[in-house]
């Protein structure tokens, strides 16, 4: 079974380095001369919009050797949909990874807003399945719903999607969503359904995988957390008689030498704000979050205090935003890593570097050539917090605490 | 009323353009069409490169080079589903606008305008919407909508006031009936982009009283008492201190002369036909009656795209016109 890596296309923007905080591709930042997409003509945008750079990223992760692009949704960005439905039809192996939270569309629409776009791209659809972070943001897309039950009701949108998909006419009165004779028309029936890439850390979240995911999907954590991680998803899928694979969404900094992979980190810290080294903050309710704020013995002073285990470091969220948890070190030495994770059992890796053009060029020429795959003698190595520790009804519960981290992204 | 976008709009027209819109109905509904298959012994490099988004996108390329204002993917239950349509059709055209019809149990009014928001980015604001509120009790239950009578537009109307709400204000709170929005509102590039042309369609006083207050274009069909109907309308939007735009649904078959329009096969019944001035004269004559958009059904051809955009649409453009 083949490896499946993807790349991630920024949804709002991107900076040209990890060295400052600074955007200036897409329109997050006053447009100024080098500013791109828009840029500026004589003074005046040049007509090109944030899309235009997303079409870039995405051509040039297809050139570099990537299998498709995450697209992520959060109050702030583009929409994915949006995004893939305008760039169906300028890649051509290239498949989309739409993240969306199923409260938000009814799932007849999301069967027929999905066989369209396996029409228009012949059947490049793969979702990121992703149940919200709670909290303001929840608020903000007009979403009341409380955490365990958005995961009961992401798992009742797939039941009530694939349904209609595989046949109908369905008839379903269930707790969120209602249908009466509801199915595909001839036209939209029979195309093949999008690889389910699911995410949440919670109780919650793995049992709703357990049914649904093709491929349980968890940020970066220290290897053995991980590994624990996976360990819960397959007990809970076996008792249900399913065997989901794993994926991992990855930010990598990988330069020729580790010196230099850490001197590119050291850069980008000199302008991080001291008050974000004692700990993070989160109004939302993302277990996920919560996990991965745990890794690292806060505050900190220095960035190597964050690399939980060798290269391993939770301090991406401070140079850009987005999860804490990414690889940091030489070309061997990353590739070495995402070799471990295979021998853990990852199927498939989504991986993002900022910028993300260049740094799409750079994986696929330099760290993707060196991978050798499932080889026998890998071993983690480093110890972490136990996740048992990470399990407690009250790390499961505390509203209001946590930042709003809906997904991967 | 805001005009519906930058390009060819129904807003102030400049001298040099139509001060009508004309959009085309694109070829999505109905099972896909084959093409005729060649005999075994012509080489045909078809086989398997093309589908229906081919088909598609012939047609709002054809609409987009000869003219026309912009496309419509209309809501139906066997059609293609058409914010992906739409979306695929304005990133490889510069000018048309294109309007998707859905009704409005397709999800939430929020991330209807987020996915929207995105979209006007994208396409300079080329992104209309057509909200169908009026659909057939099994239709409407097939998608999910169990609602009926005058609750449908109760409904669309907290939908298109929430996507409005959170498009226009920073901090938007609406509680209302159906939906809810807490502390929402866009910011940043997503917020300052037009909100989609509305289109709207149905003769009930629910209906008006709702393109009175949300409508760009309200669009009638020809066998509706238009001149009863689009007074009607006007006294309900200034009641809100709006204006709406009037729109018609109609077929056309026009050629060089009377005789050869007349010989037109499968044409339907009410269409307009003539030469390219007798049409253009009735069209004319709506125009008088306050029509300013005219959404041309079915979906035609390419070719009968290119016949209109070069031989029916210029007879509109203002220095030539003769409705000052």
């Amino acid at each position: 079974m083949s490896i499946d890596i993807y790349w991630r296309i920024g949804t709002h923007g991107d900076q040209p380095s990890l060295r400052r905080r600074l955007v200036t591709r897409g329109d997050w930042s006053p447009v100024v001369p080098g500013s791109i997409t828009p840029g500026l003509r004589e003074g005046r945008p040049d007509g090109y919009s944030h899309l235009d750079h997303m079409a870039d990223v995405a051509r040039s992760t297809e050139l570099s050797g990537f299998v498709g692009g995450l697209l992520p949704s959060f109050p702030f960005t583009d929409d994915p949909w949006a995004a893939a439905a305008s760039l169906a039809r300028e890649t051509t192996g290239y498949r989309f990874m739409i993240a969306f939270q199923p409260g938000f569309l009814h799932p007849v629409q999301a069967a027929r807003m999905s066989a369209s776009l396996q029409r228009a791209t012949g059947g490049r659809v793969v979702y990121n399945i992703i149940s919200g972070g709670g909290g303001p943001a929840q608020l903000w897309w007009g979403d009341k719903v409380g955490h365990d039950d958005r995961y009961a009701r992401t798992s009742e949108f797939l039941d009530v999607l694939k349904a209609v998909w595989y046949g109908g006419p369905v008839t379903h009165h269930g707790r969120f969503y209602q249908v009466d004779g509801a199915g595909l028309p001839e036209r939209l029936a029979g195309q093949p359904f999008p690889e389910v890439y699911f995410s949440g850390s919670s109780r919650a979240a793995i049992e709703a995988a357990g049914r649904h995911a093709d491929y349980y999907l968890s940020w970066l954590e220290p290897f053995p957390a991980l590994a624990a991680k996976f360990d819960q998803v397959r007990e809970h899928s076996a008792a249900i008689g399913r065997s989901p694979r794993f994926a991992v969404r990855i930010d990598v900094l990988a330069r020729e030498t580790e010196d230099e992979a850490w001197a590119e980190i050291r850069r980008g810290w000199r302008h991080v704000d001291p008050e974000r080294l004692r700990g993070p903050e989160s109004t939302g309710d993302s277990v996920g979050w919560l996990r991965s704020s745990r890794f690292i013995d806060w505050p900190v002073r220095t960035p190597r205090e964050l690399e939980a285990s060798p290269n391993v470091w939770g301090g991406f969220h401070l140079l850009r935003g987005g999860p804490a948890f990414g690889l940091v070190g030489s070309y061997a030495q990353v590739a070495a890593r995402l070799d471990e994770l295979i021998a853990l059992g990852v199927d498939a890796f989504i991986l993002a570097g900022v910028p993300h053009l260049e740094e799409a060029r750079r994986i696929g020429e330099n760290v993707l050539p060196l991978l050798r795959g499932r080889w026998p003698d890998t071993a983690p190595d480093t110890p972490v917090p136990s996740p048992e520790t990470l399990e407690s009804p009250e790390a499961l519960e505390s509203p209001g605490t946590l930042e709003a981290k809906g997904s991967t992204r | 009323m805001t005009p519906p976008g930058r390009f060819g709009g129904c807003g102030e027209p400049s001298p040099h353009k139509r001060p009508f819109r004309f959009l085309l109905t694109l070829p999505t509904t109905g099972p896909d069409a084959t093409p005729a298959p060649l005999p075994e012994f012509v080489t045909d490099i078809r086989q398997g490169r093309y589908g229906p988004f081919d088909t598609i996108g012939e047609v709002g390329r054809a609409a987009e080079v000869t003219g026309f204002d912009g496309v419509v993917a209309p809501f139906a239950p066997d059609a293609e589903e058409s914010l992906v349509v739409v979306a695929g059709l304005l990133r490889h055209n510069r000018w048309i606008h294109g309007v998707a019809g859905f009704h409005p149990g397709v999800g939430t009014p929020v991330y209807a305008a987020k996915l929207s928001a995105s979209l006007q980015r994208f396409t300079e604001d080329r992104f209309g919407w057509w909200p169908v509120v009026d659909l057939p009790p099994a239709t409407a239950r097939a998608h999910g909508d169990f609602l009926e009578g005058p609750d449908r537009y109760a409904r669309a109307d907290e939908f298109l006031s929430i996507a409005k709400g959170v498009w226009e204000h920073e901090d938007y709170t609406y509680e209302g009936r159906f939906f809810q929005v807490l502390a929402g509102g866009f910011q940043g590039p997503l917020a300052g982009r037009r909100f989609p042309a509305v289109h709207l369609s149905g003769v009930s006083a629910d209906a008006l009283d709702l393109s009175a207050k949300h409508a760009d274009v309200h669009v009638f069909d020809v066998t509706d008492d238009l001149d009863a109907l689009i007074a009607d309308l006007g006294e309900r939007a200034a009641g809100h201190g709006r204006s709406v735009a009037s729109g018609l649904r109609l077929s056309v078959a026009a050629r060089e002369d009377e005789a050869e329009a007349h010989a037109v096969r499968n044409v339907p019944e009410h269409a307009l036909t003539g030469s390219f001035e007798q049409v253009a004269a009735e069209l004319r004559g709506y125009a008088d009656r306050g029509v300013s958009t005219f959404v041309l059904e079915p979906p035609p051809r390419v070719e009968e795209i290119y016949r209109l955009g070069e031989q029916l649409l210029p007879l509109f453009v203002r220095e030539h016109a003769h409705v000052d």
